[in-house]
């Protein structure tokens, strides 16, 4: 146990003592300062593979590791912070530190010679830091905390060159985008630690009281979508996926690690972790923002030339599948998604990486600086100047495009399978979502094509840029086929049998099919569901009913996970023939177009443009500048009113005007005192003085006289109010 | 010892000044020097004695049981008692004000103009902030609480900036305004008290609830509230009466803008905490939800107010009102029915009354730093600039690459300001929050949008100053000198240790605070 | 209680006597030409003696001359303060320029006579002691109000305030006579114990606010005020600085000993304490707001003493033992701080000719321990902490709470206090905030100075013990005998 603790302690230790050594002292080595830390996350991923092959003889409900430590007390309120192992956390830990560690590797050729290297390596460390402080929280609030940190490494990683402006921006954008969401997360949070009677904000302990106790359900949901806010600031769903694209300006390593392989799967781990409680009216949202957001980035990644930029929405577009599959209750198929993609995706994008790193290097030779390096329409023909980094981006391109014997294949998909259960159980609007999820499978096999094409095959587009192209070196190459080779489905599903689906094989033994203590199915109702004859509203009716009495004692009640198991199971086939068809559909679309160039893309935008739908894509749909104009504009306007406001009316016109009223009125009453009396009442009694003597006169005597008046009219006057009292 | 270490708390800064008097005649003719070295010394003098009255502080002791307490008479006709004594409600606000007169001594260390003026009167006011925050008498409060308004006025406008004078007087009338309203809540506390006229706060807390008394048709305590309120608000400041702040911060030098947003500000939340809350839990419980009404809008209003600043000094300045707005939230949240928000909710406000100190302090004291090398603090020229090529224009940018240190303090200190985790200021602002939501819902949720809109500004502020392409006209700008580094370098290691283990501090206040709590859940 | 024939009398009376002959003694040297010189030092020893003498003569609640006089404790203290006023303004006059030279023993002589009849003021006991004392004090302000003869200024004034002040004791004989008319007696002890039989309030109102007049005038009590401002500022300004301290407390004196004995106690229904209320409200608010605005210093201090008066009449307007002795309290720290204030005016418009606001500019950086003190008293002045005048003026308001009445007074008082430290401290803002190249520092003989310094230290210090002073008052008032 105490062992345990101290390995599982070294997961934060050991980043976070890199990101300090890296920070002061990483400029000592100069260039090889990166051997540190290459060697302390080398230490991480060997100890990560300590917990993980516990994995295989784990179930999913025991946990390895659970220590909790009182952070902050005062009489009744209490913090705890803690470390929470199972299956599900030491699987991500081995994806987080194998990744991180490759890009270590990686970026030492890739970030070669840049005048912040050593700082760098500190920001990787800081983000290895916190992203493991995301996968070993117990608590909700420690999840948060960590939440905030990935955001602040990412923030700096994004705009580690920020000489550029753009980049200085898409690292504000970033921050302050996930910072929307976080406002949601942190109400969720509120709301969930004054649930029921015992405060907390542990995982378990908030599980353990939402089975127990009596809870409002839409207080529940609200709650839910509240949490589920922090996941679509972080997974760049709808409508807060802007940042992702603009965080492309950070260096291809970091969108490898960050922007594709763990951060922004936190959203969907964290979403896995509170899945426990979500009702089913949350789980509804979520699974239309996941198909909403696959089918809308997939449909702008087509019509992108940047090869970055492409797959930096096929990344939001997948996060949509693993969002989908939460939202459609098939738990393991969410988390396998989620781990195959890190492969794949930080393969691909470490691929692009070397693309760019040689297509770079050959541009500087010919000192061009006008060209953008990372512009498709630059390329082409690459195939035979740089092999490995093809064949990887090949392999994973299958991957991603859901071929069988690859990984993507499998965790693909069983999604799809989930949600055609889905809509068997629920029918009516629910169509979408299995139609959003096969359609975006057409669309990612087709642009990933694409994209393959563009980059490699075909004519080169620069003789002279082609020239200078060659292969990456070593310490970049080998990260590419490393992951590569986890992206073919044998490793996870432990057969090669194409056609087993993705509840096979020691993955889904470890994950299992997760708990819903919020949602109860009733079980008559579960079986039938696979009859032809299913009637559709009698069960939505139930389903209602089963939402709102959900911790009756429940016999004749079907755990809702089993249930959705068993659908995904019995919609396996269906599913799998469909996304085998949409796959092949979309890679043959696109080797018509892009590799025999039978049709001419520009006559097939044309055709689509007619409803300007080309534009809209190329543009993507025009969000940017819609939040632009519609909220970022208008409230600084605003802002700047309100300080106008504030000070140049409230503070100089009124406040003041307190002040400045008091010395007129003292003006005016010296007025009345000196210049009335003196001047008006000296003319006035001046006639009747007029026979007083010339000296008086003189000497204004005239004013006593009205002094005496004054003092004897104030006397009657005040004769007369007391007179009153 | 123990009996005299808070008496010398709050006079040795007297006798240093009144040493300075003395040296001026003699030493100080040739050697100017003289001066600050006496107020290094007797301010070193005092943070040591904060330092070691808090090693042998025992949070569980109230006032009575402290050994630290003094109590003897001073006027006895008028029942008027030197009655000091410290617990966890004043202990972190004495540390802060010992630490930061401290440091404000190195901040002020090229002090020109007059430094024995300066000095002489930074002391005084140093010695009125600790006298507030350890009296035990109201009489005594409110003493000291008016000596600093006459240092303060002549620090701000004889080595101010440009609208010196105008911010002078105007902080001078605007609190004296709120004061004069507090001496009229103190004399009826005084005389209406059921056995027996008093001044001490102890004492009162027995008396002053039972208080029954009329005027103009309204309950005498309740009248009592508003008075006392109105003195404390204008301190905080709270929304309506917040706009002598901007003017003060901005004007005045560095040094004092660090004390003003620190420790001066802190008083009016501390003086609701020590006076308002025990004496008065009546109407603190009517009146929780206007303060947490004025807390949220204290928070919106700084932070969308802030946004619109081309002033970094008047950025941060208007982000001190944002942040004493969670520091109100916090406070209302006491009436919370869950007393796990109640606790979270009050020892949050007077955290964040701690770490506000602490970062605000390094944000005045680093964009002093910019200034004093730059020779203006523009994030963007503004519109109604001198030279119209420029307006509207951006005044730095790319500083980051130049001065790499400094850029690290600004990035810790902003983060800070905007409530990142690990760092002090997130986890009193969760506390006022969660604190903030047991008891107003709707309010609270309103209020986190401070959480963007405090990230907003500062972000915008650091990619605008610090990022971006460099701006050659600075190229011979100098990073962080040995004694910025030293002066920071306390306040940032804070920031951090109070981020990453808030225990002690919360170890400290808990206590005190939950009494209160006690003291008022009964009139809920 | 015993009356005193005048032979038994005298021996109680000694000060007023010895006042008799310095004044005699100074009128002699001044006329003869070779003894002009000593008229200073005459007086100085004069005073000196005089007070001595209070110290060895007991105070005795004893009614000299048939009842006409009494001079009780509560007489004592008045004229300890008066006799100490008279003492530091003679003293810093002596190289004072805005008094010619010529005149200066005759105007110790007046001064000397004005405080001989402040003495009688305050211990007088009879309506025609009251009414001939308050005349022994106006003649000679007259005169000295006007002493500069050259000065049309001065002249200007001194003829204001003849008219007004004949105008203003004409009314209260006035009243008197009223008040005779009612009771049938001069003797106020007597007129007290008659008044319980009154059967015509309404008479007894026209009197009292007529009387009211006479006393308003002298302490300079709004709305018989215009002359304060004038005077002030044409009269030399050591005369200002006299007429600012001294009528005011024997007018206090005169008034509590007048009100107290005829209405405290009784149960008449004459609510003169509403009609002090208001007439406090007024004073304090119009002193404040006209000294806004003013330029220049005499005439802004004449308008603070006008404000000073509205404080001093909150606690008049509220009946008890601790309310005389708070305004005994304040006039006590009144004396100090407003005396100190006017001598730092007198340096300034001696060494600099600084008469306005604007020419004080700067005066911090060449006359540092000066300006330093004048700052005590206008903090003092404005009733800041830490000073005695803060003090002072808590004492004041606690009147209101022990009272429990007019508690919109204690609104007025405070806002007021914010008004005036607007103009005090425009003053500091000038002598601090502004530069003034062209200034060269300036000596000022030691009389003015250590006046100024021991004056305004008292700010200080008795800020931070002032109890005995407060138990004394109090004990006095208690053993006074008229509550």
């Amino acid at each position: 146990m105490e062992f345990n603790l101290i390995i599982a302690l070294s997961f934060l230790f050991i980043p976070i003592s890199l990101f300090v050594y890296q920070l002061f002292f990483g400029h000592i080595l100069k260039h090889n300062t990166w051997y540190v830390s290459i060697i302390g996350i080398g230490i991480n991923l060997s100890l990560a593979l300590s917990f993980f092959y516990r994995v295989f003889h784990n179930s999913p409900d025991d946990h390895m590791l659970h220590y909790r430590a009182n952070w902050l007390t005062t009489g009744n309120f209490n913090m705890d912070l803690g470390i929470f192992i199972d299956n599900m956390s030491a699987i991500m830990l081995v994806v987080v530190s194998l990744v991180s560690f490759l890009v270590h590797l990686y970026s030492s050729e890739y970030m070669k010679g840049d005048s912040r290297f050593s700082r760098y390596y500190a920001f990787l460390g800081l983000f290895t830091f916190s992203m493991n402080g995301i996968v070993l929280a117990d608590s909700i609030a420690m999840i948060y905390i960590f939440w905030e940190l990935v955001g602040l490494s990412s923030f700096l990683l994004i705009g580690f060159w920020f000489e550029k402006t753009s980049a200085a921006m898409a690292s504000k954008k970033a921050f302050l985008v996930n910072r929307v969401g976080d406002i949601g997360m942190f109400i969720g949070i509120m709301m969930i630690y004054f649930v029921g009677e015992t405060h907390s904000f542990n995982l378990s302990d908030i599980i353990e009281k939402v089975k127990t106790s009596e809870i409002d359900s839409t207080y529940l949901t609200t709650a839910g979508i509240l949490l589920f806010l922090g996941a679509v600031g972080k997974s760049a769903q709808l409508p807060l996926h802007i940042w992702l694209p603009d965080a492309m300006e950070g260096p291809t390593p970091v969108s490898a690690l960050i922007h594709a392989a763990t951060m922004v799967a936190a959203g969907v781990y964290m979403t896995l972790r509170i899945f426990p409680i979500l009702t089913g009216d949350a789980l509804t949202y979520i699974a239309f923002t996941g198909a909403a957001t696959a089918i809308f980035a997939a449909s702008i990644a087509i019509t992108q030339t940047d090869i970055k930029k492409v797959l930096a929405y096929s990344t939001v577009s997948q996060l949509g599948y693993m969002v989908l599959a939460i939202g459609v209750g098939s738990y393991l198929a969410a988390f396998f998604h989620l781990v195959t993609h890190a492969m794949f995706k930080a393969c691909l994008f470490l691929a692009s990486g070397s693309v760019i790193h040689s297509m770079h290097n050959s541009l500087h030779k010919l000192n061009d600086h006008e060209t953008d390096a990372q512009d498709m329409m630059n390329m082409g023909g690459m195939k035979n100047k740089m092999p490995i980094t093809y064949f990887a981006m090949l392999i994973t391109t299958l991957a991603i495009s859901g071929v069988p014997f690859f990984s993507g294949f499998v965790s693909k998909d069983a999604i799809l399978a989930g949600t055609l259960s889905h809509y068997f159980d629920h029918g009516g609007i629910t169509i979408l979502l299995p139609i959003a999820g096969f359609v975006s499978a057409l669309i990612t096999a087709f642009y990933m094509f694409r994209l393959i094409f563009l980059t490699f095959h075909g004519k080169p587009k620069n003789k002279e840029i082609h020239k200078h192209l060659h292969e990456s070196p070593a310490a970049m190459t080998f990260p590419l086929i490393l992951l590569s080779l986890f992206s073919f489905a044998i490793f996870f599903t432990g057969t090669i049998n194409p056609l087993s689906d993705g509840s096979k094989g020691w993955f889904s033994k470890a994950i299992g099919n997760g708990h819903n203590y919020v949602i109860k199915v009733d079980s008559h109702k579960a079986d039938a569901k696979h009859d032809e004859s299913y009637d559709l509203v009698h069960s939505n009716e139930i389903h209602s009913k089963a939402n709102s009495n959900h911790n009756s004692s429940s016999d004749n009640l079907y755990n809702f996970t089993e249930h959705v198991a068993h659908g995904t199971h019995a919609a396996h086939y269906t599913a799998m023939y469909l996304s085998l068809l949409v796959a092949a559909l979309g890679i043959l679309l696109s080797v018509i177009i892009y590799y025999y160039n039978k049709i001419n893309p520009n006559s097939f935008i044309k055709v689509f443009n007619v409803l300007k739908l080309y534009d809209l894509s190329k543009n993507k749909f025009y969000i940017d500048e819609l939040y632009n104009n519609v909220i970022y504009k208008p409230f600084m306007f605003w802002s700047k009113v309100s300080s106008k406001i504030d000070w140049d009316y409230y503070d100089q016109k009124f406040i003041d005007s307190i002040g400045k009223i008091t010395l007129s009125i003292s003006n005016k009453s010296t007025k009345v005192d000196y210049d009335w009396l003196d001047q008006k009442v000296v003319d006035g009694f001046g006639k009747i003085t007029h026979f007083m003597s010339l000296k008086l006169k003189k000497m204004q005597g005239g004013v006593i006289q009205s002094y005496i008046l004054g003092g004897l009219i104030a006397l009657i006057v005040i004769t007369l109010i007391v007179k009153q009292i | 010892m123990d009996s005299w270490i808070l008496s010398l708390l709050i006079f040795i800064p007297v006798i240093g000044s009144v040493a300075m008097l003395m040296a001026s005649n003699s030493i100080g003719k040739e050697n100017k020097n003289i001066y600050k070295i006496i107020a290094l010394i007797a301010t070193g003098l005092q943070l040591i004695l904060a330092a070691i009255l808090y090693i042998n502080f025992d949070p569980s002791l109230g006032i009575e049981e402290s050994p630290f307490t003094v109590q003897v008479d001073w006027i006895s006709s008028f029942n008027i008692q030197y009655f000091i004594g410290v617990d966890g409600l004043s202990m972190p606000m004495v540390l802060l004000t010992a630490l930061l007169s401290f440091l404000c001594i190195g901040i002020s260390w090229n002090i020109k103009k007059a430094p024995l003026g300066y000095f002489a009167l930074f002391l005084l006011l140093d010695a009125g902030m600790m006298g507030v925050f350890l009296s035990m008498d109201f009489f005594l409060f409110y003493v000291f609480w008016e000596v600093m308004l006459l240092p303060m006025y002549f620090l701000i406008g004889m080595w101010g900036g440009p609208q010196r004078h105008y911010a002078a007087i105007k902080f001078f009338l605007y609190t004296l305004f709120g004061s004069v309203f507090m001496l009229l809540g103190m004399l009826a506390l005084y005389y209406y008290a059921p056995d027996g006229n008093t001044f001490n706060l102890i004492e009162l807390i027995k008396q002053a609830p039972r208080i029954e008394a009329s005027l103009w048709g309204y309950d005498m305590k309740f009248l009592i509230w508003i008075s006392l309120f109105i003195g404390f608000a204008i301190k905080v400041p709270v929304f309506p009466f917040h706009t002598w702040l901007p003017l003060a911060h901005v004007e005045a030098p560095t040094a004092i803008s660090v004390i003003l947003a620190g420790v001066l500000l802190k008083m009016g939340t501390y003086g609701m905490l020590r006076i308002s809350y025990p004496l008065l839990p009546g109407e603190v419980v009517n009146f929780s939800f206007i303060l947490a009404l004025l807390g949220v809008i204290n928070i919106l209003w700084g932070a969308i107010n802030a946004i619109a600043q081309t002033d970094m000094k008047k950025m941060v300045a208007y982000s001190s009102v944002s942040h004493m707005g969670y520091v109100l939230l916090g406070m209302a949240a006491v009436v919370s029915t869950e007393s796990a928000g109640a606790e979270a909710g009050l020892n949050g406000a007077v955290m964040q009354m701690f770490n506000h100190g602490t970062i605000t302090a390094m944000l005045f004291m680093l964009v002093g730093v910019l200034y004093d090398q730059a020779h203006h603090r523009w994030i963007v020229y503004p519109d109604d600039y001198e030279k119209p090529e420029l307006a509207g224009k951006l005044a730095f940018g790319g500083l980051a690459s130049k001065v790499p240190v400094f850029n690290g303090f600004i990035v810790l200190a902003f983060f800070a300001g905007l409530g990142l985790p690990a760092l002090s200021g997130f986890i009193s602002e969760a506390l006022c929050f969660i604190g903030g939501f047991s008891a107003f819902r709707v309010l609270t949720i309103i209020g986190t949008l401070g959480i963007l809109l405090n990230a907003i500004y500062f972000l915008r502020a650091y990619q605008r100053v610090f990022l971006g392409p460099f701006n050659e006209d600075y190229k011979d700008l100098k990073d962080m000198s040995n004694r910025d580094l030293a002066i920071i370098l306390p306040l940032a290691f804070l920031t951090l240790l109070f981020g990453v283990y808030p225990q002690p501090l919360m170890n400290i206040i808990s206590n005190s605070l939950n009494k209160i709590i006690i003291i008022v859940q009964p009139y809920i | 209680m015993n009356l005193f024939t005048n032979l038994e009398s005298l021996s109680l009376y000694l000060p007023e006597l010895m006042a008799v002959f310095l004044i005699l003694a100074i009128f002699l040297s001044e006329s003869l030409p070779n003894y002009r010189h000593l008229t200073f030092n005459i007086s100085i020893i004069g005073l000196l003696l005089i007070a001595f003498t209070m110290f060895v003569v007991p105070s005795s609640n004893k009614l000299l001359f048939q009842g006409m006089i009494v001079n009780d404790s509560f007489s004592y203290y008045f004229k300890y303060l008066i006799i100490l006023s008279t003492f530091s303004v003679i003293l810093v006059s002596k190289k004072d320029n805005s008094v010619i030279n010529e005149v200066k023993g005759e105007y110790y002589g007046m001064l000397v006579i004005i405080m001989l009849g402040m003495f009688t003021m305050v211990s007088a006991k009879n309506l025609l002691m009251i009414y001939l004392s308050i005349e022994l004090v106006s003649i000679p302000s007259y005169i000295i109000a006007g002493i500069s003869k050259n000065d049309k200024e001065s002249n200007e004034a001194s003829l204001k305030y003849v008219i007004y002040g004949s105008f203003a004791s004409g009314i209260m004989l006035f009243g008197l006579s009223f008040l005779y008319g009612l009771t049938g007696s001069t003797d106020i002890n007597f007129i007290a114990n008659n008044l319980i039989t009154n059967d015509n309030p309404l008479t007894l109102y026209i009197s009292i606010l007529f009387i009211l007049v006479g006393f308003g005038y002298k302490i300079s009590m709004v709305p018989f005020h215009y002359w304060t401002p004038d005077v002030y500022q044409g009269a030399p300004i050591t005369v200002t600085a006299f007429l600012s301290v001294a009528p005011k407390i024997a007018g206090f004196a005169i008034m509590i000993r007048f009100f107290y004995t005829l209405f405290a106690g009784s149960s008449l229904d004459v609510n003169w304490p509403e009609l002090i209320a208001i007439f406090s409200a007024l004073t304090m608010t119009i002193g404040n707001i006209l000294a806004l605005k003013q330029v220049n210093i005499k005439r802004l201090l004449a308008y603070s003493s006008i404000s000073h008066v509205g404080y001093m009449l909150l606690a008049f307007s509220i009946v008890g033992p601790q309310s005389i002795s708070s305004i005994m309290f304040y006039l006590f720290f009144y004396l100090f701080m407003n005396l100190s204030a006017f001598y730092m005016a007198m340096y300034m418009s001696k060494a600099y000719n600084a008469n306005n606001i604007d020419d004080w500019n700067g005066i911090a950086s060449k006359a540092p321990i000066l300006s330093f003190f004048m700052v005590l008293s206008l903090a003092s002045l404005a009733g800041l902490p830490p000073t005695s005048g803060f003090v002072a003026k808590v004492y004041i308001l606690r009147n209101i709470f022990i009272g429990e009445q007019f508690m919109w007074l204690a609104v007025v008082a405070i806002i007021n206090t914010v008004i005036s430290l607007y103009y005090y401290f425009s003053i500091v803002k000038a002598m601090y905030f502004m530069e003034n190249p062209d200034l060269e520092a300036k000596k000022s003989d030691k009389f003015l100075f250590w006046s100024i310094i021991i004056f305004s230290s008292q700010n200080i210090l008795f800020y931070f013990y002032w109890s005995q002073l407060w138990d004394y008052l109090d004990s006095l008032v208690s053993n006074m005998g008229i509550i």
